[in-house]
């Protein structure tokens, strides 16, 4: 009985993708998109390892890691009618020192209005479909967590000074933590103009991501007070939230 | 492959029902049949979904391979297996706490593997929610396999005889990191050990306690069941037993996970099926044998702050009030726990 229902849904599954592509319009077939990262402080892309940047808390601080996970990319249409980035295709690590870009393929054609993304994984979901194949990934960035088979969302390190501290290292390693902590979040922006995705188009969306939000969001944090904020039940969810407001989509181009 | 795209193009043309008679088919040709999880009788639910990953003949031997497999660790030497043998209940023989790669130390003691298909969380913390992602623990920790899985899937991409049960047990024939950790899955939920004495009893199938053993299971349910519960031995909450802290380790248990100090040396309840072969006891494995452990309850507590409540007395007194006889009657109860059944079954055996 088990058995014919699982094998019944699947064929569900694979029958509603063979008939959703005979559905879309032959017209206009899908197209790509290609989502750059820009981390930036004060309007200006950041300096590693060398320069110092301050915080609203007058902590002068200098960024030699910054890293997080961008997952379950969705594009959203005028309508509101929502197109999901197939989820086992959709988890990204954004490295300042390397690749901050995103190509996304094979994205229905139309008109798009806004962007929605998870900033880590949303472990609250596990099993999700693919999510174990991005661990290689995550493994070759240092940002899978190996103690708890989990993911460090955020990755930010460096050192700090203050008129009493003198470079002292600070490190960030925010993630979900088994069903104590759930440091996951999304965000839902509006894009700058109209994007539109199709075949004879290759758009690509600029994000900025204010990294002193990370300090100065919605919470403070100082380093002063706390400058290794890694299992933390107080820091890490304030921090999980800052982030939620460190990102704007700045520019269309085609 | 094939069989796939023919019946997503039939779907888009016919209705339901006339898709009925070809739904058996494709089981049939894969020559890969399903594998039936059974739920015993006096057992409760399964927490894990098998509709995400359906246990398969191939899908289990794939996962036995792979758990037997020492290329799964940077030595090429420990295995899950290793640490987890079957002659006592899938636990470390011998070792207090569990050995890894260049016989790097662990801080934790291995727990039997059996009835996982039935726990919310994993380890003695609970750091792990879900059974697929357990592996990625051992075979990423330097104490234990110290390997990455970009590394174990090189491996096996290398290994033709892999490739080819690959293949058989998955759709999509991918060596990747979803299907590794599907198979050892497909492998571990299987183990149920619900055939010892304690179930035949309870099941009603003609086995009878001893005297010792009928007094013991009195004093269980009175003293242990509270925390041991039910069919399962556990109701999987987290509670610290009042161990005394051991300076060596400082194993902060659950605050580990949670950074709460409530939880502060707090440890899963383990089950205590076959508990008369899983010692060393404990997260830490400092006890050696039941005697110790009875002891323990009736007069080694301390609290550390976060003992549970249940051991605290009027008078002062830490622990559960027994007599040296009722400790030798609660052994002689848990001994009957033991499941040779499962310690024998050829399904999970290495050789
Ligand atoms: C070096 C010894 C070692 C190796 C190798 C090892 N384990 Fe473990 N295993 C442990 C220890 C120790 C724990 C408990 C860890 C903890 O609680 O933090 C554990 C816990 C587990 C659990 C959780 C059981 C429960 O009741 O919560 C599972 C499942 C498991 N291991 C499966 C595996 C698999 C599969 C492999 C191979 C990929 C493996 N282990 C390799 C030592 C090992
Ligand atoms: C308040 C809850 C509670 C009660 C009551 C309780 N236990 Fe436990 N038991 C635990 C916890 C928690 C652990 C794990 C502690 C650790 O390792 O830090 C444990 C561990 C054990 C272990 C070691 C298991 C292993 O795999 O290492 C045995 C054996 C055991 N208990 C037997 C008993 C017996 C027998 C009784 C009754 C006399 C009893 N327990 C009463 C909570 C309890």
């Amino acid at each position: 009985m088990k058995k014919t229902i699982y094998l019944f849904l699947s064929l569900v599954v694979l029958g509603l993708y063979a008939c959703d592509d005979e559905d879309t319009d032959t017209t206009t077939k899908p197209g790509t998109l290609d989502i750059e990262f820009n981390n930036t402080i004060n309007g200006e892309g950041i300096t590693m390892d060398t320069k110092t940047y301050t915080n609203a808390g007058k902590e002068g601080f200098i960024v030699s890691e910054l890293k997080y996970i961008v997952s379950n990319i969705v594009l959203i249409k005028k309508d509101g009618g929502e197109v999901a980035y197939p989820v086992a295709d959709s988890y990204f690590v954004i490295d300042e020192n390397d690749s901050k870009r995103i190509l996304l393929k094979d994205i229905q054609a139309g008109e798009y209005t806004k962007v929605k993304f998870g900033i880590g994984v949303d472990q609250s979901k596990y099993p999700l479909n693919g999510v174990a194949n991005f661990i290689p990934t995550a493994e070759e960035k240092g940002m899978l967590w190996s103690w708890s088979a989990g993911y460090k969302f955020l990755k930010f390190e460096g050192t700090f000074s203050t008129e009493t501290i003198e470079d002292e290292k600070f490190v960030m390693h925010i993630g979900t933590h088994g069903t104590t902590q759930d440091n996951y979040k999304e965000v839902t922006l509006d894009l700058p103009s109209v994007l539109t995705i199709g075949e004879d188009v290759s758009p690509s969306l600029e994000v900025e991501a204010d990294i002193l939000k990370v300090f100065d969001g919605t919470n403070t944090i100082e380093l002063s007070t706390k400058s290794d904020i890694q299992v933390d039940p107080v820091n890490a969810p304030k921090i999980a939230e800052n982030l939620t407001a460190m990102f704007e989509a700045v520019n269309i181009s085609n | 492959m094939l069989i796939a795209f023919f019946l997503a193009g039939a779907s888009c043309a016919s209705s339901e029902e006339n898709l009925s008679p070809v739904l058996e088919e494709p089981s049939s040709i894969d020559n890969n049949p399903k594998l039936v999880l059974t739920v015993p009788e006096n057992f409760p639910e399964l927490t894990y979904d098998t509709s995400l990953n359906a246990p398969t003949m191939k899908g289990f031997e794939l996962g036995k391979m792979l758990f037997y497999d020492g290329r799964l660790s940077s030595d090429g030497v420990v295995s899950c297996g290793f640490c987890h043998m079957q002659d006592f209940a899938f636990t470390h023989h011998s070792h207090i706490v569990s050995h890894g790669v260049n016989g790097a130390i662990g801080t934790r003691n291995a727990p039997p593997l059996h009835n996982l298909a039935f726990l919310n969380s994993f380890n003695w913390d609970g750091v792990v929610t879900h059974l697929d992602l357990q592996p990625v623990i051992p075979i990423t920790a330097e104490v234990e396999m110290n390997e990455t899985f970009g590394g174990i899937i090189q491996k096996l991409k290398k290994d033709p005889e892999y490739v080819d049960m690959f293949d058989a047990a998955f759709e999509n024939n991918k060596i990747d990191a979803e299907n590794i950790l599907k198979a050892l899955s497909q492998f571990m939920i299987m183990i149920t050990s619900s055939n010892s004495k304690f179930d035949k009893i309870e099941r009603e199938e003609g086995a009878v306690f001893t005297d010792q053993e009928a007094a013991g299971f009195t004093l269980f349910n009175t003293h242990c069941a509270s925390c041991h519960k039910g069919t399962l031995f556990t109701d999987q909450s987290f509670r610290n037993n009042g161990l005394p802290i051991d300076e060596k380790y400082n194993d902060i248990g659950r605050s580990r996970i949670s950074g709460l100090p409530q939880d502060r040396y707090k440890f899963r309840v383990p089950n205590l099926r076959n508990i008369e072969l899983t010692f060393p006891y404990m997260h830490d494995g400092r006890f050696g044998t039941l005697e110790a452990v009875l002891e323990h309850y009736t007069s080694g507590m301390v609290d550390s702050g976060t003992i549970d409540p249940l051991f605290k007395n009027d008078d002062g007194h830490l622990g559960l009030p027994l007599t040296p006889d009722e400790q030798q009657q609660i052994i002689a109860f848990l001994k009957t726990l033991t499941d040779d059944q499962l310690l024998n079954d050829s399904r999970f055996a290495e050789f």
